[in-house]
């Protein structure tokens, strides 16, 4: 028998109907894995199942017996949902954070110190390595992901549904996830996850099943479908080759900015590179390598210091964060919501946030204004009907291609793409990749910090990587693998590059 | 996504153009409760008292506005005006000796006043920003420092304007031009200024982005501190303006100026339907929240409706309802 | 003034200095003194008043230490009251108190620690805890205003008074005032609370004059308020149809009473120079041990033309 048997479930937000009548089952110790685009439905599925959203119709199962809707009732019964968006209390410890709501007391008082010590347990077994009693504030992302797996684990789930569980996680950090989902598994658990990386499903999961507009277009082993046939699934027509062809670049033009010795407390330790124009450059690290905080600090956005620093064969000192973008030197945030977009206004607010006058005194051009929207609006094709309601109800596709066009209105030399597809279905990545590769081609330098090695080696032209604060190598050509990346990231490898 | 799709579209109902239009319904509301209890209350120059009254912390929260949607907070208002009020007395009733019972004193005791605005405004502004110290701390502090300043100054005691220049003075708060009071005049000015930059100027869209997020407007390349010092400069010369009508008044400052009016500044914002933690400010809204505060106090004196013990409960009782009517955006 | 203040704040440092350290110091007698601090001009007043006053006795009496401490609500006040007992061990206090209810007790402790106790003003809630008590006459304040409007009006008249901060010597105050009137021909329209603030008596009276035609004549509770008040008759311009009367004796409205010509033709002895007969009494007592105790009652008589002189204090900021 299933473990958890759903059946012609439906689901409508006002007319839309999100969910067109499921079909799904999921056995004891099975892993399955939920892909499709953004939009397809896979978050709404998973909120049904975890009781987070009721269901419009259809039959929910869990161990033959029917489902009682309620976060609280499904937890109990051993169904328990990781969010894609963290559910986290920043000012408290990591201990505080896994039993939140279910703190175990002794006597009157709570037990800490058995909690930070089941807390330190469980996170070693993740890999992680964050203290128990460190605020969450004050950790990396990526904890914060363990923190989250470990407070889903505490409470004792029969069925574990994960939502993008590894978009902030970098290679190693998966890898210890996965081994942790194995482990799970291996005690006769169950978990539904989704993803945007097939790769990874391919690896980890049992069977995958394929969502689109609502609808299972296919279930079937993992191993049966390969990452191609999945994405053309997901997207429902014949997918052209992911990467675009990259441009051709001229190595001998004069670069457009040099930095040597570049630092910023506590993160930066001596960064040193060169950036030419028309080339796709790619920064490769760890997370926590530095490799975000180095760009903040190169253009202003954190305190930083450099040993030379030339822009367009001028030397001169670091540029202020008003100062750079006067330059021409833009930062794509990977924080899209915490940085990037006012999720509160419009869409005219934010793609002219920082220089909305257009008609030359400090007043704002109405009519000028509209034009420029309704321009970005088509050339990047953000999908949004009403152009005065705030972001936060666009998708979170349309919400990036958003930030993309802000950050290139004021047509900047530099770009700087820090994760510019994480959480992003194939085809929004597609189009994503579409405007570096054109950017270059018009003469532009665009830098694409990422996770994901796949994407560097098949946008880039070369990849700088960093590790705890440093640049320590450079791959490009033959030499641009994900072995030799992964060997300068961990330390294995000390180049000369300086 | 699709929860919020449900957000959106309900605030574009009936309850988003209730808000839209909220504290221009609760003012309506009050002008009809007041012609009820007494048909004075229409009359000019009632109308014309209220107004002009209403102008002082008019004035003042029109910075108040730029403040709190910037997502800040300033608190010494009332002792701010007391200070600058106290201080601009001092000066025309210095130069008095030099210069004689004429505008040239005035106008250079006003001088005064603004430059002092300008230069508490931006004390407010560089503890807050340069120094790190949380706003409603910083001003609670400087709202102390202020009102004890001019405490000190007057020995505790009234300061009052030497009763020529007083005379010389006295137009601005009680004169005007074809029946429209000059403070009301200003208040006008003000608003309509306030207005166009806080909606048509980039430095408005700034100063909403910031309150709305101060991290995404630092990414936008918005210079943040600037543009936050500035609004509580521009709440100082609002302030500094405002006490130019006050002193004509009644020709003296006491440490019983301005008492209270950072909180009917701040009540009125919020009415108007600015967000009290950023990111949305509407100055109209805010100046008919101070109306709408003004007629309850007019309507009550003009009346027997509650005893004047109850005076307090019926204020607080129209402001909430006011806010309550005019409810933009839940908390998600 | 200022140098002044700050002598004074020197005075009590060097004093506290050589309390302890001096041979002197056995025979050294402290005297405490807390005041509401200056929340409207006549606390304002007081506090000019009890420098000034502090400042005349340590010169006269180099023996004696004095310690003023200014409180802006009750609470603070009892805290004041605490700390001169426990940390200056005073001798004797002189404490005008903020509100009669919250100090009863704590001062009740005072007493029993052996400590003089001279209360000004606003009494205790309990009789007998003061040794001295100096205060003025808060029913006649409210008798004499009424007085005034009757012989003014002996025909009777229709009149609007302001109340001053909600506390019991308003209620005092008012209570007299309208027994005072009961039975004559005045008619009092109305009354609204005007917190003996200028500006809130001068809202109160634009609206008075918008809401009764006729008004006679205005009692607002203070001069402070008396002040507004007129502004507001100004404006209207019906200044020679309105009586106006304030109270408190501030010296700019006395001046006006002495110079004539003003609405305001009479004003009601209730200065803050309250605190200058407590101080001394106080002080005398503890260097000649002389018996004062009892209850001093000051008159509250009406300042008109003719004897305004005898009240005006042209230094004084109030």
């Amino acid at each position: 028998m299933a473990l958890l048997a759903v059946q012609g479930l439906r689901k409508s937000f006002e007319t839309t109907e999100v969910l067109k009548g499921i079909d799904l089952s999921v056995g004891r110790g099975e892993v399955l894995a939920l892909v499709g685009e953004n939009g397809a439905g896979k978050s709404t599925l998973m909120r049904v199942v975890g009781g987070y959203t009721p269901p419009g119709a259809g039959t929910l199962a869990f161990e033959g017996g029917p489902l009682p809707g309620g976060v609280d009732a499904a937890e109990a019964r051993g169904i328990v949902l990781v969010h894609q968006e963290f559910n986290l209390a920043p000012h408290l410890s990591a201990a505080e954070n896994v039993f939140l709501g279910r703190e175990r007391m002794r006597g009157p008082f709570i037990d800490r110190a058995g909690m930070e010590r089941d807390t330190r347990q469980a996170l070693t077994l993740l890999g992680c390595s964050a203290p128990p009693r460190a605020r969450l504030a004050d950790l990396a992302v990526s904890d914060w992901q363990m923190v989250e797996l470990a407070k889903a684990l505490n409470r004792r789930p029969k069925l574990l549904l994960m939502d993008e569980p590894t978009a902030v996680l970098s290679a190693p950090e998966c890898e210890r996830l996965f081994a942790c989902i194995e482990a799970f598994r291996a005690n006769g658990g169950s978990v539904v996850f989704t993803s945007h990386k097939l790769d990874e499903v391919k690896r980890i999961a049992d069977r995958v099943a394929v969502l689109r507009d609502g609808e299972i277009v296919r279930i079937a082993p993992a191993g049966a479908l390969t990452e191609h046939e999945m994405a053309t699934l997901m997207v429902g027509r014949p997918l052209s080759d992911l990467y675009p062809e990259k441009p051709g670049r001229l190595s001998d033009a004069a670069p457009l900015l040099e930095v040597e010795d570049l630092r910023s407390p506590g993160h930066v330790r001596g960064a040193s590179f060169a950036l030419r124009p028309g080339e796709i450059v790619g920064i490769a690290g760890l997370v926590g390598s530095g490799r975000t905080e180095c760009f903040e600090a190169l253009l202003g956005l954190r305190p930083a210091t450099a040993g030379r620093f030339r822009l367009r064969g001028a030397e001169r000192a670091l540029p202020g964060a008003r100062e750079a973008w006067t330059l021409g030197l833009a930062y794509l945030t990977e924080d899209r919501k915490g940085k990037g977009l006012l999720l509160d206004k419009g869409l005219r607010e934010n793609l002219l946030l920082t220089d909305g006058a257009l008609s030359g005194g400090p007043m704002i051009d109405d009519n000028a204004e509209r034009v420029v929207l309704e321009e970005a609006v088509a050339v990047f094709s953000i999908r949004a009907r009403d152009r005065g309601a705030p972001v936060r109800a666009l998708s979170g596709g349309n919400q990036q291609k958003l930030l993309v066009a802000k950050t290139l209105r004021p047509g900047p030399e530099l770009v700087v793409f820090d994760e510019p597809t994480r959480g992003v279905d194939i085809g929004s990545k597609q189009g994503v990749y579409r405007v570096i590769a054109g950017l270059a081609a018009q003469g532009r330098c665009c830098v694409v910090i990422s996770s994901e090695m796949a994407e560097l080696i098949g946008l880039c032209h070369r990849v700088i990587v960093m590790r705890r604060g440093r640049t320590v190598g450079e791959v490009a050509g033959e030499r641009m693998t994900e072995q030799e990346i992964v060997r300068f990231a961990m330390g294995l490898e000390e180049a000369a590059y300086v | 996504m699709s929860d919020t799709a449900l957000v959106v579209r309900e605030r574009a109902g009936l309850r988003g153009a209730l808000g839209a239009a909220g504290p221009l319904v609760a003012l309506l509301a009050l002008v009809l409760l007041g012609a009820a209890v007494n048909p004075a209350f229409l009359g000019p120059d009632n109308i014309s008292n209220v107004l002009t009254r209403s102008a002082i912390v008019g004035i003042i929260a029109v910075g108040t506005t730029f403040v709190i949607t910037a997502g800040g907070l300033d608190l010494s208002v009332g002792s701010m005006s007391a200070l600058i009020a106290g201080l601009m007395i001092l000066a025309m009733n210095t130069l008095l000796p030099f210069l004689g019972a004429g505008w040239t004193t005035v106008l250079l005791g006003m001088g005064a006043a603004l430059l002092l605005g300008l230069l508490c405004g931006g004390l407010n502004g560089l503890l807050v920003v340069k120094g790190g110290v949380d706003a409603f701390i910083a001003t609670l502090g400087t709202m102390g420092v202020f009102r004890s300043v001019l405490t000190w100054v007057a020995n505790g005691g009234s300061i009052s304007l030497d009763f020529g220049l007083r005379s010389v003075a006295r137009p601005i708060y009680y004169g005007g031009v074809f029946g429209v009071s000059f403070p009301l005049l200003a208040l006008l000015a003000v608003s309509v200024l306030g207005e166009v930059a806080l909606r048509r100027m980039r430095f408005g869209r700034h100063v909403a982005a910031i309150g709305s997020n101060r991290e995404v407007a630092r990414y936008s390349a918005v210079r943040v501190d600037r543009v936050r010092v500035l609004t509580y400069v521009i709440q100082g010369v609002c302030v500094a303006l405002a006490t130019l009508i006050y002193v004509p008044r009644l020709g003296a400052a006491t440490p019983a100026t301005g008492l209270m009016w950072e909180l009917e500044a701040i009540a009125a914002v919020v009415i108007g339907g600015t967000a009290l933690n950023g990111g949305f400010g509407r100055v109209w809204g805010s100046v008919v929240g101070v109306l709408i505060l003004g007629l309850i106090q007019n309507i009550l004196n003009l009346s027997n409706l509650v005893s004047p013990y109850l005076n307090g409960a019926f204020q607080g009782a129209i402001i909430i309802i006011a806010v309550v009517l005019q409810q933009r955006r839940k908390p998600r | 003034m200022k140098r002044r203040a700050f002598s004074i704040a020197a005075g009590a440092i060097l004093a506290g200095v050589l309390g302890f350290a001096g041979p002197a110091a056995a025979e050294k007698v402290k005297i405490g003194i807390s005041i509401p601090a200056a929340t409207h001009g006549w606390t304002g007043g007081l506090n000019y008043q009890t420098n000034r006053t502090v400042d005349a006795m340590r010169k006269a009496f180099p023996d004696v230490e004095f310690i003023v401490a200014a409180a802006s609500d009750p609470n603070k006040q009892v805290n004041d009251v605490e700390d001169l007992v426990a940390t200056h061990r005073i001798n004797a206090l002189v404490i005008l108190p903020f509100e009669s209810e919250p100090l009863t007790e704590p001062v009740k402790q005072v007493r029993k620690q052996g400590v003089f106790v001279t209360v000004v003003d606003r009494g205790l809630s309990e009789p007998g805890i003061e040794n001295l008590y100096v205060g003025g006459n808060n029913p006649q304040y409210g008798v004499v205003a009424a007085e005034y409007f009757k012989r003014k009006f002996p025909n009777g008249a229709s009149i609007v008074v302001m109340r001053g901060i909600p506390t019991a010597i308003d209620n005092i105050r008012i209570e007299a005032f309208q027994k005072a009137l009961a039975g004559t021909k005045i008619k009092v329209l109305d009354m609204q609370y005007a917190n003996w603030n200028p500006d809130k008596g001068f809202q109160v009276m634009q609206d008075y004059l918008q809401r009764f035609s006729a008004i006679d004549g205005v009692w607002a509770g203070d001069d402070d308020a008396a002040l507004g008040a007129l502004e507001a008759i100004k404006q209207a311009g019906r200044q020679d149809k309105i009586a106006l009367l304030g109270g408190s004796g501030m010296n700019r409205v006395v001046k006006a009473v002495m110079d004539g010509g003003s609405p305001i033709d009479a004003d009601i002895f209730y200065p803050p120079t309250i605190i200058i007969p407590a101080i001394g009494l106080t002080v005398l007592r503890s260097t000649t041990q002389a018996p004062v105790q009892g209850r001093y009652v000051l008159d509250s008589p009406l300042i008109t033309k003719e004897n305004a002189g005898d009240y005006y204090f042209a230094a004084s900021p109030y």
